[in-house]
């Protein structure tokens, strides 16, 4: 058995994050022996401790002043069209290979292109949907590890995804342009200048620059839109099963 | 059968703005504690409510259900108390190392609470309250929305953005730094 450490006594006090086997475990532990029971008994004085820190309460207006402050603001609180200031953007720096992941998505816009069959094309849009819906995925988890993050470690992970991503997402692009989803292919049309600034950005980019996507994704929706897409694609996929 | 909550949505959805009043006033004060733990500024924390429930209310056809709305809600509001804070220029981005202590429960375990201890329950609390501010913000959401909000660590790592790795991470230098509120009473 792997030595027990207090980080695992932490996620053991949640029971949360550890596998099932590895909780049977520290159970056992805990039953033999005395001092890994002082321990996990140090580590729950510890926390509990944290229950009786202070608090801020709100006043009693408060909800109500909430609401004031809310209610003249959605009246113009329209959902905003994205738009895309490509100027904003570093240029392109290209380089990857190509995955086998995106070898099949290329394939299934090109099936899709050329097959005259419904019922074959239904089945490879929904495939293309599938695919594409995963792509949105690893894209929202970018963006927003690039505008929270600034661990030079992350951000080098990130800028390999991002890499990988713009190459799949010209891929997806085409593809949903074979499948004649031309919703789809303008949506991740705009998202490439993102993609690309990401894939681009140095290793050491400054706080500005974190701050300048921030902004940037903030004033877009750029985020919003992804995850709306994302779940349409996967809603669609689900109707068409 | 749909719940209030579910009809209120729905109801809000296409615009019916009494059915976001009622969400508000369901959320508004469990949406300022989390916020203000967070941000750990009234001002700010109320800013960030205001901002979450604004974009809620624009992406209330975004949500789609796979969560809970109060997850949903929550995850749009630890993000807008974050982002007070970086407009504030409060957001620490450097993580320090100087509590890589992974045995640090070893130096406590024999120690048990004293009645000196208990009796200085109120400068324990001041003192949790430093360390919660010696926290990084990320740290700080991390720690505060597992322990205290009972969201799991899944949940928390797409709130914030974070791989599984780095989440747990995040919680166990959390925990890490909380030690110190203990010491000066031992």
């Amino acid at each position: 058995m792997q030595p027990i450490t207090d980080n695992d006594l932490i996620l053991y006090f949640y029971r949360d994050g550890l596998e099932k086997h590895r909780i049977d475990e520290i159970d056992d532990a805990l039953l033999s022996s005395p001092s890994l029971r002082e321990r996990y008994v140090a580590l729950k004085r510890m926390l509990t401790t944290v229950d009786g820190a202070p608090v801020i309460e709100p006043d009693l207006e408060f909800t109500d002043r909430m609401w004031r402050k809310l209610a003249a603001q959605i009246d113009d609180a329209k959902p905003s069209r994205r738009t895309v200031h490509r100027r904003v953007f570093t240029p392109l720096r290209f380089a990857m290979a190509a995955s086998v992941l995106l070898a099949i998505a290329a394939g299934i816009g090109y099936y899709v292109g050329r097959s005259n069959a419904p019922q074959q094309n239904a089945m490879a849009a929904r495939v293309l949907d599938a695919y594409v819906a995963d792509h949105l995925r690893a894209t929202e988890g970018l963006l927003l590890t690039a505008s929270n993050s600034d661990s030079t470690e992350v951000l080098a992970g990130n800028r390999e995804l991002a890499q990988s991503l713009v190459q799949s997402n010209r891929l997806y692009a085409l593809a949903a342009v074979r499948a004649g989803n031309t919703r789809l292919a303008d949506f991740l049309r705009q998202l490439e200048p993102v993609l690309l600034d990401l894939a681009n950005r140095p290793a050491d980019a400054s706080i500005q620059s974190i701050d300048g996507l921030r902004d940037y994704l903030r004033k877009t929706d750029l985020l919003f839109e992804v995850r709306a897409t994302q779940a349409r694609l996967d809603t669609a996929d689900k109707h068409k099963i | 059968m749909a719940t209030d909550e579910e009809r209120w949505v729905r109801e809000a959805r296409q615009g019916d703005r009494t059915a976001f009043r009622r969400l508000v006033e369901v959320h508004a004060r469990p949406l300022f504690a989390l916020c203000s733990r967070i941000t750990r500024d009234a001002a700010m924390a109320e800013d960030a409510v205001q901002e979450a429930l604004l974009n809620a209310y624009r992406h209330l056809g975004d949500f789609d259900s796979r969560s809970s709305f109060k997850t949903w809600l929550h995850r749009i509001a630890v993000n807008a108390a974050l982002e007070q804070i970086r407009r504030q220029g409060k957001f620490d981005y450097v993580e320090n190392d100087d509590d890589e202590d992974n045995d640090f429960l070893e130096r406590y375990m024999d120690e048990t609470p004293s009645p000196r201890h208990h009796a200085q329950g109120e400068e324990i609390r001041r003192n949790i309250d430093r360390e919660l501010e010696r926290m990084t913000a990320l740290e700080r959401s991390a720690f505060l929305l597992r322990h205290v909000e009972g969201h799991s660590i899944d949940d928390i790592s797409q709130t914030l953005s974070l791989n599984i790795s780095a989440c747990k991470q995040a919680i166990f230098r959390a925990v890490r730094k909380l030690r110190g509120a203990l010491q000066p009473l031992r």
